[in-house]
């Protein structure tokens, strides 16, 4: 039995929505954005990689890097209700970034021509993890929102995206420097296993005749001043997700492949100290009509036949479909709740259409005990 | 004409590429042996074929075998060449130093991923061999098959530009390397399939065919669901059923436009997707794309 998902306490600020790749995730990004906002609240969403159709239906402009008015017009909405929406454009965040952060112009300039930089700002997997939580800091920061919904890259495991900032604070730190500068003294404080791999970066750039390290090592020393300003916003990232007013929801679908992917995402999560909140389950089925409204209709022999039929195909998706689902129950922390959404049939068109998506979320599995 | 020795298969994710990449492997190990390789992590094509990839290799058949490839055991493979101290390479590839390496050098790992792919198709063509590629989803498998070039750029000269200039002829020989697009008959996974066309014909990469997965057969006459318009739900159910196979006809005929070969595959109203099912469609593929 279900009813309508509750979602939303009056203490939550952040929505963040994990998963992998192809299960609408940026679709119910915006659904659940949409929810917040009908129920009265003010909701800025940041979609990742949003489809031309889903940019349509939001009216949003791709180009602009700031959020954008959805005009909620001809949607039943409680008072208050406002909604924003943005998309995450990690190149032009990053570079952002570095302005804001470089000691100087001449110091900016330089990094922004660097080509290790070219190659990492649009290329390097995690760049756009961190781009998102930095993005995250400013709508959080920025004060003008009730609540904040997280849109993030697919990824094969929940903490690529969770763990981006450590990343690349990892590479811009001064150990980094370091072990990939040229320095006596910095040389001294590495250990064996940071000369063997100073060796391999080394001995690649030789047999590559890339002459990349000096391009890398004039990377991470220009970032070097900037470092205390990055690493200070990335801590404050990081509290933000782990605090208790976030929200994390993982995003999949009633498929075999995304059972197992779902089951390692709840699993990373745990081993981080992070507990799901909510599975959303997209793009569930109808249920099934009752096949003996068929027996009673009064239309031709051949074309009951044919509905018979059809019912019997869609009863054996649906089973396929209903196996997936207990499946994900099963794999579920007691304190999580599990919520599904429909198949429309087809990509939200409209504003109406996310709404409609955003209303027929449905609960079918509570919280154990909500706290 | 054959199929190229290795042959590359992605699309949308949730278009059912693990699956017909099982399908497609032991459609060609009925011929020829097959390998099988899932550079996708998850290793849904094994366990479609019902492979545990506990080991490097799995044997299915006497011609097919499963084998999952990773970026991260390539870099290791090659770090494990520069520093021939097992003790240190071993110690090192645990450290987070690693993780500098990999990011001082983006690329790189999917470099020498691409540089094993072409190794397997060169084995292959001596073994009188197929190579099956389960890619990851569209856009990191583009990803991946643009990295030769990018090398190039930042190397341009010098061995790896050699290395890179090799992985690229290997690429865009159709003999050897061919990429195999998955789609549903649905709306995004087309303007994906046929987006991914382009940026590989502008690559000069072969497309071998684009499959339209879980095409419903068609049951029900034009204008006959008129009459059932008081039935609801069972209405609603047929619609879809027609209206995939509208969509199916919509994808061929742009993917043709396009100068694609397409092929579609039956939706399987099974509760399962096992080996009984991956064998249908494997017949397809087989009578499709390998008979001659």
């Amino acid at each position: 039995m279900s009813k309508p998902a509750h979602l939303f306490g009056p203490s939550h600020r952040l929505v963040i929505c994990l998963g992998p790749g192809g299960v609408g995730k940026t679709t119910l990004s915006a659904a659940l954005a949409m929810r917040g906002a009908i129920e009265g609240r003010a909701v800025d969403v940041m979609t990742v990689d949003p489809a031309p159709r889903l940019l349509d239906a939001l009216g949003l402009d791709p180009r602009e890097g700031e959020p954008q008015s959805v005009p909620l017009d001809g949607i039943a909405k409680a008072p208050g209700a406002r909604l924003r929406a943005m998309k995450l454009d990690p190149k032009a965040t990053f570079d952002a970034l570095v302005a804001r952060y470089a000691s100087s112009a001449a110091a900016r300039d330089a990094i922004l021509a660097n080509r290790i930089y070219r190659n990492l700002s649009g290329a390097l997997a995690g760049v756009a993890d961190y781009m998102a939580m930095e993005k995250l800091l400013e709508l959080h920061d920025g004060g003008a929102n009730d609540l904040i919904v997280l849109d993030t890259p697919p990824a094969r495991e929940a903490l690529d995206f969770l763990d981006a900032p450590r990343r690349l604070l990892d590479l811009l730190n001064s150990r980094a420097l370091a072990l990939l500068g040229a320095s006596r003294e910095l040389l001294r404080g590495l250990g064996i296993v940071d000369i063997a791999a100073r060796a391999v970066l080394a001995a690649f750039d030789r047999i590559a005749g890339l002459h990349l390290l000096s391009d890398v090592q004039g990377f991470v020393r220009s970032f070097d001043g900037m470092f205390e300003g990055f690493a200070e916003r990335a801590g404050r990232a990081q509290a933000i997700l782990h605090g208790p007013g976030t929200l994390v929801v993982v995003v999949t679908t009633a498929e075999a492949d995304r059972v197992a992917e779902a089951r390692a995402f709840v699993e990373s999560l745990h081993a981080a100290g992070m507990e799901i909140d909510a599975m959303v389950v997209n793009r569930m089925m109808p249920a099934m009509p009752a096949l003996a409204q068929l027996e009673r209709a009064k239309i031709p022999a051949e074309l009951k036949r044919k509905l018979k039929r059809n019912w019997h195909d869609f009863a054996a998706l649906k089973r396929r479909e209903s196996i997936s689902l207990e499946a994900l129950r099963a794999l579920l922390p007691g304190e999580a709740e599990l919520i599904v959404a429909p198949d429309l049939g087809h990509e939200p068109r409209t504003l109406r259409d996310l709404a409609e998506l955003a209303r027929s979320l449905r609960t079918v599995k509570e919280k154990a005990n909500a706290r | 004409m054959r199929p190229p020795r290795l042959i590359f298969i992605t699309g949308k994710g949730g278009t059912g590429k693990s699956t017909l990449a099982a399908a497609l492997a032991t459609a060609l190990s009925r011929r020829y042996r097959t390998t099988l390789a899932d550079l996708d992590r998850r290793q849904s094509a094994a366990r479609i074929l019902g492979a545990k990839l506990d080991a490097a290799a799995v044997r299915v058949s006497d011609t097919l075998d499963v084998t999952a490839l990773s970026p991260r055991a390539e870099l290791e493979a090659f770090i494990q060449r520069i520093v021939p101290l097992k003790l240190i390479s071993r110690r090192m590839l645990k450290s987070r130093t690693f993780g500098y390496v990999t990011a001082a050098l983006p690329g790189l790992e999917a470099f020498l991923m691409l540089e094993r792919l072409r190794a397997l198709a060169g084995q292959a063509a001596l073994d009188d061999a197929y190579v099956v590629i389960d890619a990851p989803a569209t856009g990191t498998a583009l990803e991946l098959l643009s990295v030769a070039r990018g090398v190039k750029g930042i190397a341009p000269f010098g061995t790896l530009n050699n290395l890179a200039g090799e992985v690229e002829s290997f690429l865009g020989d159709p003999n050897r390397f061919g990429v195999v697009l998955t789609l549903t008959p649905e709306e995004l996974a087309l303007r994906e399939a046929v987006e991914a066309a382009a940026a590989l014909a502008d690559a000069g990469i072969a497309t071998v065919a684009a499959l339209v997965n879980a095409v419903p057969a068609a049951l029900f006459g034009v204008g006959e669901l008129a009459a059932a318009s008081g039935l609801a739900e069972h209405a609603k159910m047929a619609a879809r059923r027609v209206e995939a196979g509208a969509g199916a006809a919509r994808a061929r005929k742009q993917l043709e436009r396009g100068g694609l070969r397409v092929i579609e595959l039956p939706m399987l109203f099974a509760p399962s997707l096992a080996a009984h099912e991956v064998s249908e469609l494997a017949r397809t593929l087989e009578a499709e794309l390998i008979a001659e």
